[in-house]
């Protein structure tokens, strides 16, 4: 069917253009400002002009040189100006075909897809980065027809039912509004606006500022909290863009995803292929029982970055996580209500871990700069309440098959494995654990490209051999 | 589990750590050296580089005669059909379980000095670890090598 070598849709240029410029843009962005309104400024503007023209013929060139088609059951693609690399990829190697879909897909009605084999690489095997919805659909039913996936849509009118579960608006709200990313977003105002500062015109600036000045207290709160509101709105709003109409589907052997209102996003993850499966409540969303549902996988799976987390579910309650997993993934138990707390001696050691440096910073600033001495107390504080926080969040449980470790840096994480998905087992003991018959456990696991490991510190070491014995396959 | 493992890393292992170590201390010798000079023609207290001196003397002893020991007599290994069991860590012990369904490959490594010596470290890799067992016997290392990853051939059964 797709035997011919062909070319991508020719949007693949203003894709790879845009990549080189994305690339590139703070090189730009720097000069820009550097030289704004000088005489320079002309030749800098003229050289992004040469710039993005050669690029642009480059990208052309490159797109005439890449062809890609399925021959023998293998996915082949040819590609390179100078130097012509040919890779074949096997069907049967292939563990996930994903199509995303950003604003210009959209329009033009194109669709990316990003080809992974088990392989450990840090990039995507085989990316084509422009084709046509149909086609792209066609690619992948192309290369996994040997496989159980049945195409989704095409296929709802059929007998079999799979399990899914979608998101529905209030939690996606919700989502957004416990999302921290307000946080994120002043600073990016702040910052931007430091640089904005320089283009607005000074007599523009000075009546603004002393209007400002003039201005009742009462006025002031009220304009900083709209801006405050403003910017919340637009935290919730990226939320929302980035998880809107979040569906996960039960296949057979894979789980399917997508999500996104502006950029779409499709992604399947082969069941044999997920190590571990998380749930992480942050600060904010813990006393309301949220958190997310998310998965270690081996292999790039977004052929993003490596902490790029895979998310099941982007928010969940708690105490539904049993019912979700039963529908979605009822190869895993369900977390346990309750996790094993670790022994009082342990305290000690949390406190002071957390407490050591802002201690020693406040010790430091007690003789350096003493008449700020309350900045450094209150850090102290903080990283006590920090550490009784992580004191209480450390639990573990097991049973047959599957051990939860629980522990917290600033969000409370639970990570639940399976003992056939567990790579190494490690007890660790100082001197001083020694002593109070407590010892730490690492446990390695694999995730994207390397190891994740999980570390329960201080457990009572009676228990750390209990769960050796557990582990280990030597009976 | 809770026996140590039985096997311990060839005692020569002290003597190859040892020589390693004088090596690493004669450079930083050599940097103590450069700080009494340069002192001198930059007119520094003379307290600095006699503290570089001192904690010199004081690293060289660790490094030298203590560690290496202390190292060696930690060091266990255990090799199991089902699973490989390492104990290691000088302030903080150490012990370790490899299944070996889960190893992926095993290498032995031999540097100029472990070859004086006749020895060789041995590693063995998980898909997300590395465990090493070091200055074993060459002939050992190698039998344990070609041992391990004998056992661990078995069916593969996704990472």
């Amino acid at each position: 069917m797709m035997s011919e070598p062909r070319r991508l849709h020719p949007a693949a240029v203003i894709f790879s253009v845009i990549k080189i410029f994305k690339n590139l843009i703070y090189v730009i962005f720097a000069g820009v400002i550097a030289w704004f309104g000088n005489t320079t400024f002309m030749y800098i503007a003229l050289g992004i002009l040469g710039l993005t023209i050669i690029l642009t013929g480059f990208s052309i060139v490159e797109w005439l040189r890449f062809r890609y088609y399925i021959k023998d059951d293998e996915l082949r693609i040819e590609q390179g100006i100078f130097v012509r690399k040919h890779r074949y990829i096997s069907k049967n190697r292939i563990q996930s075909i994903d199509l995303t879909q950003g604003v210009i897909h959209r329009i033009l009605k194109l669709t990316k897809v990003q080809i992974e084999t088990a392989g450990s690489g840090l990039e995507t095997e085989a990316s084509l980065s422009a084709v046509t919805f149909s086609e792209g659909e066609a690619i992948r039913r192309e290369l996994k027809s040997n496989q159980s996936l049945v195409d989704e849509e095409q296929d709802e009118s059929e007998a079999v039912e799979y399990p899914k579960r979608q998101i529905s608006f209030n939690r996606l709200f919700v989502a957004g509004l416990t999302s921290g990313s307000v946080g994120v977003i002043v600073g990016l105002v702040f910052i931007g606006f430091s640089e904005i500062e320089r283009f607005i015109p000074d007599s523009a600036y000075d009546q603004a500022m002393s209007w400002l000045l003039s201005s009742a207290v009462e006025l002031l709160i009220f304009l900083a909290l709209v801006v405050f509101i403003l910017l919340y709105a637009l935290g919730i709003l990226g939320t929302v863009i980035k998880f809107g109409r979040f569906q996960i589907t039960r296949y057979d052997t894979e789980l399917f995803i997508t999500r996104g209102l502006l950029e779409k996003k499709q992604m399947t993850i082969p069941l044999k292929r997920i190590q571990a499966i998380g749930f992480k409540q942050s600060l904010i969303r813990q006393p309301f029982g949220f958190g997310t549902l998310y998965v270690e996988i081996a292999g790039g799976a977004d052929g993003q970055s490596a902490n790029a987390r895979t998310y099941l579910f982007p928010i969940i309650r708690y105490d539904e996580l049993s019912q979700f997993l039963q529908t979605v993934l009822p190869e895993y138990e369900a977390f346990p209500e309750q996790v094993q707390a670790i022994p009082r001696k342990a305290n000690f050691f949390y406190y002071i871990r957390a407490a050591f440096f802002p201690v020693v910073a406040l010790i430091a600033i007690l003789i350096f700069l003493p008449f700020v001495w309350y900045v450094p107390t209150i850090l102290v504080l903080l990283a006590v309440g920090l550490g009784i926080l992580r004191r209480q969040t450390a639990g573990y449980s097991w049973d047959d098959q599957q051990l939860t470790l629980a522990y917290r840096d600033f969000s409370k994480d639970m990570v639940m494995m399976k003992h056939n998905r567990i790579q190494a087992f490690e007890k660790r003991q100082s001197i001083l654990h020694k002593r109070q018959g407590l010892a730490t456990v690492r446990v390695s696991l694999l995730n994207h490209f390397a190891g994740r490991h999980v570390l329960l510190k201080e457990m009572a070491e009676s228990e750390v051999d209990r769960l050796s014995d557990w582990y280990s396959l030597r009976k | 589990m809770r026996q140590p493992p039985q096997h311990r890393i060839a005692e020569d292992a002290i003597k190859a750590w040892r020589i390693t170590e004088v090596i690493v201390m004669v450079i930083l010798l050599l940097l103590v050296i450069a700080s009494f000079i340069v002192g001198h023609f930059f007119d520094w207290a003379l307290w600095i580089p006699l503290t570089a001196l001192a904690v010199w003397g004081v690293l060289a002893y660790l490094m030298i005669f203590v560690i290496p020991l202390v190292r060696w007599r930690r060091w266990r290994y255990e090799v199991f059909d089902q699973e490989i069991y390492v104990q290691h860590g000088i302030l903080i012990v150490s012990r370790t379980l490899v299944p070996m369904i889960r190893v992926q490959h095993v290498d032995t490594k031999q540097g100029p000095i472990l070859k004086r010596f006749n020895l060789s470290n041995l590693t063995v890799s998980t898909a997300a670890t590395i465990h090493e067992i070091p200055a074993l016997p060459q002939e050992e290392a190698a039998a344990l090598r070609d041992q391990i990853s004998e056992l661990a051939r078995v069916d593969e059964d996704d990472v």
